[in-house]
């Protein structure tokens, strides 16, 4: 990561619901339909990617997130990460994985932005202008969506109970930022 | 405004997807033997039936994935949503 300069700078907090960036941390993107991949990362990360749909895998330091069948998304749970483990983590992944023809490994850090929604007015919030059925997703920690809110595309991850990350765009997080907080002053 | 049943992620709001028109149009096997009425009609001609009809959806804002979906055109009612590649289980 280059430069890293957010453009949402602040933290919100409302009645039951609390908004922050958490920032800088590695997401690295994930593609393959090969057999030997999920051995590989689960030799390099601990974890086997998860195989089952809207769903996520994890231990203390990365989660493993579902997006498609053929497709993952890594990020890390410490935003003290040095630049220099960062680049070891991609290198170790895009020598194993990409160099050997097992699949696709691409760095995403700066395309994402996560934010953390915690509390308990979270769905109350989402639901203001998302189609997603939150029934399920909201009982099941480590669940994955990808939908839109407010017209912008996200992933949702269920870290815990209501506490959400939740993946936008770089070019769109601070228009979705605004409309978090607008919302949020509503609910 | 409907529900699509993604093959991959599950049932999901219609403002999630897109769709990419007709499906099962085979593109000609030889296309430099073609007269330019016989490419037209492959290129621009389409049913657009009233009743079920075949179609291609993409899960754009969800898993990114194409599969075909039968719907009955004048009611939105999603018959079968299958694979790509796979034959329809209507007729």
């Amino acid at each position: 990561m280059l430069n890293f300069n957010s453009p949402i700078k602040e933290e919100k907090k409302y009645n039951d619901l609390k908004i922050i960036e958490v920032e800088p941390i590695i997401k690295i993107n994930l593609r393959s339909n090969k057999r030997e991949f999920s051995t590989k990362i689960g030799k390099i990360l601990s974890i086997l990617p998860p195989n089952e749909a809207n769903t996520s895998s994890g231990n203390e330091k990365f989660n493993l997130l579902w997006l498609s069948p053929d497709e993952w998304l890594i990020y890390s749970n410490d935003n003290k990460m040095t630049l220099n483990d960062q680049k070891n983590l991609e290198d170790k992944l895009f020598n194993e994985i990409s160099k050997l023809n097992q699949g696709a490994v691409t760095n995403v850090s700066d395309h994402w932005i996560m934010i953390n929604l915690n509390g308990n007015k979270v769905y109350d919030l989402l639901s203001k202008s998302c189609p997603y059925n939150f029934n399920d997703f909201k009982n099941k920690k480590g669940s994955v969506a990808q939908t839109i809110v407010n017209h912008v595309d996200v992933i949702l991850h269920n870290y815990e109970d209501n506490n959400l990350n939740l993946f936008v765009r770089r070019s769109f997080s601070e228009d979705l930022w605004l409309w978090l907080n607008d919302s949020a002053r509503l609910i | 405004m409907f529900l699509i049943n993604c093959p991959y992620c599950g049932e999901r709001d219609q403002s999630e997807f897109s769709c990419g028109g007709e499906a099962h149009i085979e593109r000609p096997k030889q296309p430099t033997e073609l007269s330019d009425d016989q490419w037209a009609e492959y290129l621009f001609m389409r049913k657009n039936v009233k009743g079920i009809q075949f179609e291609r959806w993409n899960h754009i804002h969800g898993c990114r994935k194409w599969f075909n979906v039968a719907r009955d055109t004048s009611n939105d009612k999603i018959h079968a949503v299958y694979k790509m590649g796979e034959r329809p289980p209507i007729k």
